[in-house]
């Protein structure tokens, strides 16, 4: 016993000693190892950084997409299980019909971006693997649970309905919970390299990589990315029910794809008018994490590109907008609500052009000289934070009341406490558009860290309004008297081209969005921490960036079309399982005569 | 002809794109570069040099300019006019120079009423001024209303971040710098051609003292092992320094002297 007690001392004692002497000699190879290994290489032709550019947005494209479906298809489809009415099963078929097709491809682009980082960006990817290396493990692991949880959804729709759906359901809803977990993981990546943090100086980990994680813009980014990934989801579903619609033969098809078009743009311009609350919340941590990259974004050599994003958004108000006033013509008894879209396109066309304005003026010297600067004594005012917030609020505001106006076009309500009500929805609108312009008004009179502080009175003011309209909206008119069914189908067709704009402009603005994040870093790959020293280290102007975010918004959609038409072969002589269902005829999207 | 729908929905789609495509392409088109090290270290520099510095690390690296005005009330930052008379006043037993090097590397000691405590160090990244640029930056600061008396000796010695490349990938090296000394000045015959700080004279190699602070620890370990595929240093000859150090020291003897020249700052 005796002898084997020191035996195992000796193994003991030499077991460390072995790893030690191993390490001594892996040590100065590993050294010289890395010594031989370049910080980058050259991608042949247009170079690394265009390659990983284009790569990463056609990834990022495609995983919005198939994060943001599920998360209204599974809503869609629980409301047809609750219901009973077939036609919502339908409609969430059709959109996870078009995830499961853009999957693989999500997968494939994710997959070559990560070769790019790995072959080109070796002293880059290395040090990102020495922190997040252990969330690897989880995202491989949920990666292959989101794909059975969707395949599992897709493929079992006919065997798990009846008294089965529940299941059903319950995969749909597993499916995004899997989804947003892995959206939360690459976050993380992303974010830690706008904002290290649980780091040393030097960027070695300091203790947990949950500090890492947890750095300050990951929350803001994860929220934003989420709205954001709905809203592009949206309109890409309302983009391909566009395509049907005007490819449409007859009126039913017509009628079907109609109401997708509607579905899919009702869902993104709900989760639009959100966006920009979320955006401030990024921008506020940017700032709270850093006052040079924050007014870098803003004020620096990125301030123009606000301006690009101004004209993208408010085509995207006036576009959503104008959908829902072509669309109201298809229901017997909105004429009454008519009388208000002049109104509503003022307040649009005048928010937009004052969201537009820049801060300092393209002129000539003449022209600087004669106007005593690059600030034109009139615009000038309107190039400024007060008036740009006090735009983009009173335009959700009007958009929001569109929504309401389009709501309600065929319903009559039966409420006796209905002039209350109503009185009591105008007064939420008229308060909440007194409150945006008076601190509009009175930013112009204080110091900007004060200003700052008056967006959130404006945001809350719009979004108090919002909940108060439609919490007396909805028992306003449950169970209202019907003006007539909606003529599913009779849209005229250039709403369509609506639809399209909007798929085109969100997708674009995403592009344009991933630079903006991407180029605040300027020259840092991990910002303050680990230094790009690769020739294409300097940030390019806009005008690089739009031809490059236009080019690839090309490829998107050559490949969307592409993997639709590809989905949509195996469909092709079949009856339509999902087909068959009627379309609702409230304007609400419900047929509920209550 | 029916035109396809897909077709003109594409010309459609390329139309709305090419639009949003011209206007990002006609407005002020500003690249962002990274920023150009600075280094006055050793060199005979005058106070008019200096400031020129300054007011250039003003504009560009330090990006003072982002909240600072200089003639102009900031609303983020003090207005700096006058700043170089000013200095003196602000903290009793302080020197002008003392109170604009604390303002610098110690922003929040001392907050200028009314704004806040937002201004970052900026010898630190991302900023990351090393000591010519710190010093360039407080004489420019003395030259508005004062005048301008700084020494690069003034500048802590601590100030200032590692050049070129950041530090996050620094290799963490199981090496003993002592004995890496000893492998420069003995075995590698390294003293031959370089100086180190306070090892060695030799001026046929580029003087190392603060080759840590110039280069990445790649570039010193790829030099040793390789020295022509690293590129050779400006003003000396090429194909000078022996390519033998691979074979001639062992790994250990190889990993020290690396240690010791990343202790070179």
């Amino acid at each position: 016993m005796r002898g084997l007690h020191v035996v195992r001392q000796a193994v003991r004692a030499a077991v460390p000693v072995a790893a030690l002497l191993l390490a001594a000699t892996a040590l100065p190879a590993a050294a010289q190892e890395a010594a031989r290994e370049p910080a980058y290489r050259a991608f042949p032709l247009i170079g690394s950084r265009l390659a990983v550019w284009a790569i990463a947005q056609l990834h990022l494209n495609f995983a919005a997409f198939i994060l943001g479906v599920p998360i209204f298809a599974v809503i869609i489809e629980i409301i047809g299980w609750r219901t009973g009415a077939p036609r919502y099963d339908w409609l969430s078929h059709e959109f996870v019909k078009l995830i499961f097709a853009a999957f693989s491809t999500t997968a494939l682009l994710g997959a070559f971006l990560l070769f790019l980082f790995v072959g080109y960006y070796p002293k880059f990817w290395a040090y990102m693997t020495s922190i997040f290396f252990p969330t690897y493990w989880i995202y491989a692991l949920l990666f292959f649970a989101e794909t059975f949880t969707v395949y599992l959804w897709y493929y079992g729709w006919e065997w798990l309905s009846g008294p089965r759906k529940w299941v059903h359901v319950s995969l749909g809803v597993l499916s995004n919970l899997f989804g947003t977990a892995i959206l939360l993981i690459g976050n993380s990546w992303v974010t830690f390299m706008m904002s290290p943090a649980g780091v040393t100086e030097t960027g070695a980990l300091k203790g947990s990589v949950w500090a890492a994680i947890n750095n300050s813009t990951w929350m803001p980014i994860n929220i934003h990315r989420l709205i954001a990934n709905i809203v592009f989801g949206g309109t890409i579903a309302a983009a391909y029910a566009a395509f049907r619609f005007l490819n449409a033969t007859t009126d039913e098809e017509r009628a079907r794809y109609d109401w997708m078009g509607y579905v899919g743009n009702f869902v993104a311009l709900s989760a639009f008018i959100v966006l920009p609350f979320a955006g401030y919340w990024l921008g506020r941590e940017i700032y709270a994490f850093n006052q040079t990259m924050g007014i870098t974004m803003m004020g620096g050599f990125m301030s123009w590109l606000w301006i690009i994003q101004a004209i993208l958004i408010g085509v995207l108000f006036l576009g959503s907008n104008y959908y829902l006033w072509l669309g109201m013509e298809r229901i017997p008894g909105s004429e009454r609500y008519r009388k208000y879209v002049p109104y509503m396109l003022t307040i649009l066309a005048i928010g937009f052009m004052v969201w537009a304005t820049p801060h300092s003026l393209i002129v000539t010297l003449e022209e600087a000289r004669a106007m005593g600067g690059t600030h034109h004594p009139f615009l000038g005012f309107f190039g400024v934070m007060s008036a740009k917030n006090t735009a983009v609020n009173l335009m959700i505001l009007t958009t929001f009341l569109s929504y309401v106006l389009y709501r309600r076009a065929n319903r009559l309500s039966i409420r006796p406490w209905v002039v209350i009500g109503m009185a009591i929805q105008w007064a939420a609108f008229a308060v909440a558009a007194a409150i945006v312009v008076f601190y509009g008004v009175y930013g112009y009179f204080v110091e900007s860290i004060v200003r700052i502080g008056f967006s959130v009175y404006q945001v809350g003011a719009v979004l108090g309004a919002i909940v108060l309209v439609m919490t007396i909206d909805v028992p306003m008119f449950r169970g209202a008297k019907s003006t007539g069914a909606i003529r599913w189908g009779s849209i005229p067709a250039r709403s369509q081209y609506v639809l399209i704009l909007l798929a085109v402009t969100f997708t674009w603005l995403m592009g344009l969005m991933g630079f903006a994040r991407s180029g605040i870093r300027q020259y840092w790959h991990v910002y303050g921490i680990l230094r790009d020293t690769s020739v294409d280290a300097v940030t390019p102007a806009l005008g690089y960036a739009a031809n490059m975010i236009t080019t690839v918004t090309i490829v998107f959609f050559a490949l969307v079309m592409f993997i639709f038409w590809l989905g949509g072969l195996s469909e092709k002589g079949k009856p339509g399982a999902h087909g068959a269902a009627a379309m609702p005829v409230i304007a609400g999207g419900s047929e509920d005569p209550r | 002809m029916r035109v396809p729908v897909g077709l003109k929905l594409s010309v459609f789609s390329l139309a709305v794109m090419g639009v949003y495509t011209y206007f990002a392409n006609s407005i002020p088109q500003i690249e962002s570069k990274p920023p150009e090290e600075l280094s006055l270290e050793g060199g005979n520099v005058t106070p008019a040099q200096l400031v020129k510095a300054g007011e250039q690390i003003f504009h560009t690296k330090g990006t003072c300019e982002v909240c600072h005005k200089i003639g102009e009330k900031g609303t983020r930052a003090p207005d700096l006019a006058g700043v170089g008379a000013r200095a003196a006043k602000r903290k009793p037993g302080q020197s002008a120079k003392q109170y604009l090097i604390e303002s610098l590397l110690d922003p929040g000691a001392y907050l200028v009423e009314g704004y806040p405590n937002i201004m970052p160090r900026v010898d630190k990244p991302p900023i990351g001024l090393n000591r010519s640029e710190l010093w360039a930056v407080v004489a420019l600061l003395e030259s508005l209303g004062g005048s301008v008396d700084v020494k690069l000796d003034d500048i802590p010695k601590t100030a200032g971040a590692p050049a070129v490349g950041g530090t996050a990938a620094e290799l963490k090296l199981p090496g003993d710098p002592k004995a890496g000394e000893a492998v420069f000045a003995g075995k590698g015959a390294c003293i031959a051609c370089h100086k180190a700080g306070k090892v060695g004279a030799a001026q046929v190699g580029p003087d190392l003292s603060q080759i840590a602070r110039i280069q990445t620890p790649e570039y010193i370990m790829g030099k040793i092992l390789n020295p022509s595929a690293m590129g050779t240093v400006a003003g000396y000859p090429k194909g000078v320094m022996p390519p033998i150090f691979g074979q001639t020291l062992t790994a250990k003897e190889y990993v020290d002297l690396v240690s010791f020249l990343l202790t070179l700052k």
